[in-house]
């Protein structure tokens, strides 16, 4: 494609238009745009040549790059603008410019920075993510929210400078800002990419942002929420630091610790939150793999192919719950259950959707998550590979069984609401045809998980890829089967821990508690201290000044008695000073 | 309804029109319990006594099939210790019941009362409007800033 339009980054169309929502009052037309726009950035992304830097301007010595596509970024942003699309499709209930024009422009600006050559651009839409996301956090309107949004904002724009810090380091070391893999954790600015990007991927230990904000967010702001920020960072990741052995285990570790909250917290929206970083350390894990060998392909393939599937599949999830929450005012695991009986089309969807995050064959997770599965395997990393079938277990436990099991079945709550708006049925129904349309066989060549394996990064090795071999639909089959198995037996036995609510200690408690605690107590004694401080202060200078008053001044000690003798007397003593001074220096 | 609908009922196709949208109508309109006709259809088979039963049995003679199966089909395995019969399934199964059970003392060591970090926070603002509004916490919080 050629012309003007062929230089448009689809993500800038889409920041353009969401800015332009923010001040347009009439509802159906703003929302028009918001489902249209996708749809046209799709068409101008597949019909976007790759390997070819489609806009670029040298300024300050610097080139930037606005918009390349790759194999890479082309599967990421094509995900990104689907999830948009349903996004607009879930939010038509609403009336809300704001939400509508920050989701919007928040979709736009991972776009952008998916699409964008250089990291100066990266860092811009990066921030841009930061900045546009937390509305749909505040729009809330709790005042819970509202803490919780500026504490996501801070630990954001903490990712944004780190990455700045990181960039100028960059540069001057290369001498060129373009994307690209970093040999070595020890080159000047990667460590502080790598925490900057870390922060966002929600690391260990950097990643309560995530459980915090987004239960707290909007019905509409959970969902977009979900599809964006963590994984523009798994592909900024891929991008940037494949085969980077921490990573290895880094992913592993963070698949499993989350599988042990999901279990006790109460809230499903949360859970899910919990979820969405296990699910993220898959990638990450598969990112480590990247350059070590003949894994190369099959697990940069795997981080993508998961990312892809992992964005609809997440997105359908939190879809499910907004309805729930959307309808019931809650998504309380205690508070829930029997709602098959007034919303059982949502409870087809979820199911759907636990499912495929649970990597049931003939839906999408399997596809997905066998290539990483096989690459771990393949390398030889057995501890790892354990931790990951290991995560996979408590990935079905908490997403595959609680959240529909405590939502729409269980004890019955005696809930009767309205099913789930038209508007949010036919998003979530899209999102569900997406997963087991991208996880059946290939019956039709082309079609299937094909399809999928057709868009990955390096597509001949993905293409030689078969998940539906017997042995491994056997494992697969063994290892949920048997984990229901043992779902069922210690419901039977009355062993499954009650939902009971209350929060669940995590690691934000080290800023929420402590560190709050010791600030206020800085605080409290600083009042204290301060006046005191102060008091102390003044009145040593006070009396200095009360000497050198008495002494001085009109009224003081030299001045009486005219030109008398204690003056000549002070006189004569300074006098006799210096020429001591003068005669010790001078020798 | 009785049998003898008068013809004006009928489309060009002959269908009874009244009656496909009487059919329409019913599966979208809840009971006087609130019951979705869609939910009895799809999962009315759930309220059966037996059920439980039925599934716990159902899947131990499944688990059963499914290691059988195992010695019967080759494995093309990476990882040693993936050879062994029923590897999967033992995983699986343990795993499973390790991150259930680990809820127990986890929930013990770690779960505080909702208002620990301050107010809960009730739902957010663009729930369903016709949820009835149950009496909200906001208010009995003080903030710094609240008396100006």
């Amino acid at each position: 494609m050629t012309g003007p339009l062929s230089m448009l980054n689809p993500g800038w169309l889409m920041i353009a238009v969401g800015l332009a929502a923010l001040f347009l009052p009439m509802r159906r037309v703003r929302q028009g745009l918001t489902i249209a726009t996708p749809i046209i950035a799709i068409i101008l992304l597949a019909l976007a040549d790759q390997n070819v830097n489609h806009l670029g301007v040298q300024a300050l010595g610097i080139d930037f790059i606005f918009y390349r596509v790759d194999g890479l970024s082309f599967i990421f942003g094509l995900a990104f603008l689907l999830a948009a699309l349903l996004n607009a499709i879930y939010a038509w209930h609403t009336d809300d410019r704001l939400q509508d024009g920050m989701a919007m422009a928040y979709a736009g600006a991972a776009v952008a920075a998916t699409f964008s050559g250089d990291m100066m651009s990266l860092f811009v839409f990066w921030e841009l993510t930061a900045i546009t996301s937390v509305f749909l956090i505040l729009r809330a309107g709790t005042r819970a929210a509202y803490f919780a949004s500026m504490r996501y904002l801070a630990i954001q724009i903490l990712s944004g400078v780190l990455l700045l810090a990181g960039i100028a380091y960059v540069y001057h070391s290369r001498g060129d800002l373009s994307v690209q893999a970093f040999t070595s954790l020890k080159e000047p600015g990667a460590i502080l990419v790598f925490i900057a990007l870390g922060i966002k991927a929600a690391f260990p230990f950097l990643h309560n942002w995530l459980q915090d904000s987004y239960p707290k967010a909007t019905v509409v702001g959970a969902v977009v929420l979900s599809a964006f920020t963590t994984k523009l960072a798994v592909y900024a990741f891929a991008r940037m630091f494949p085969g980077h052995d921490a990573l290895i285990w880094i992913g592993a570790v963070m698949t499993v610790f989350p599988v042990f909250f999901a279990v006790i917290e109460n809230d499903l929206r949360k859970v899910l939150a919990y979820s969405l970083n296990n699910q993220v350390g898959f990638m990450i894990c598969a990112i480590g793999l990247g350059a070590t060998g003949v894994g190369d392909a099959l697990a940069l393939n795997g981080a993508s192919a998961h990312a892809f599937c992992h964005i609809i599949y997440k997105g359908l999830l939190f879809m499910s719950m907004g309805a729930v929450m959307y309808r019931t005012g809650t998504t309380k695991a205690s508070e829930l259950g029997g709602l098959y009986k007034s919303m059982p089309w949502t409870t087809v969807f979820c199911i759907i959707g636990a499912m495929s995050i649970s990597a049931f064959p003939l839906f999408s997770g399997f596809a997905a998550k066998s290539l990483t599965m096989s690459a771990v395997g393949h390398e030889g990393y057995t501890i790892v590979w354990l931790m990951l079938l290991f995560a996979s277990a408590g990935v079905l436990e908490h997403s595959g069984i609680k959240i529909p099991y405590f939502a729409f079945f269980g004890h019955d709550s005696g809930k009767r609401v309205k099913e789930a708006p038209f508007n949010m049925l036919l998003a979530m129904g899209l999102a569900a045809f997406i997963c087991i349309a991208v996880g059946i066989p290939a019956i039709v060549p082309g079609l299937g998980y094909e399809w999928l394996y057709n868009l990955l990064p390096y597509r001949e090795e993905a293409m030689a890829y078969n998940p539906f071999t017997l042995d491994h639909v056997l494992t697969q089959m063994q290892l949920l089967v048997l984990a229901i198995f043992a779902f069922v037996m210690l419901k039977r036995l009355g062993w499954y821990p009650p939902e009971k609510p209350g929060v669940v200690l995590d690691t934000d408690w080290v800023y929420r508690k402590a560190g709050y605690g010791l600030f206020t107590w800085a605080g409290t004694i600083w009042q204290k201290a301060g006046p005191a401080m102060t008091a102390v202060f003044f009145k040593l200078t006070g009396r200095a000044y009360d000497r050198i008053e008495d002494t001085f001044s009109p009224r003081g000690e030299l001045a009486r008695g005219g030109l008398g003798s204690a003056m000549a007397i002070w006189t004569a003593i300074l006098l006799g000073l210096v020429l001591l001074l003068a005669f010790i220096t001078s020798s | 309804m009785s049998d003898e609908t008068p013809n004006d009922t009928r489309d060009s196709n002959g269908r009874f029109v009244k009656r496909a949208a009487e059919t329409a109508h019913r599966l979208h309109t809840p009971s006087e319990e609130g019951v979705h006709p869609m939910a009895k259809i799809l999962f009315g088979w759930t309220e059966n006594k037996r059920t439980g039963t039925l599934i716990f049995w159902g899947f131990a003679i499944l688990s059963m099939v499914l290691i059988v199966a195992d010695l019967a089909i080759p494995r093309h395995e990476y990882v040693e210790i993936a050879h062994a019969t029923g590897f999967y399934a033992l995983w699986g199964f343990a795993s499973f019941a390790f991150v259930v059970l680990m809820g127990w003392p986890l929930g013990r060591l770690l779960r505080r009362k909702e208002d620990y970090y301050g107010e809960p926070g009730g739902p957010p603002a663009d729930i369903d409007p016709d949820v009835p509004v149950e009496p909200s916490t906001e208010g009995t919080y003080v903030y710094e800033g609240d008396e100006d």
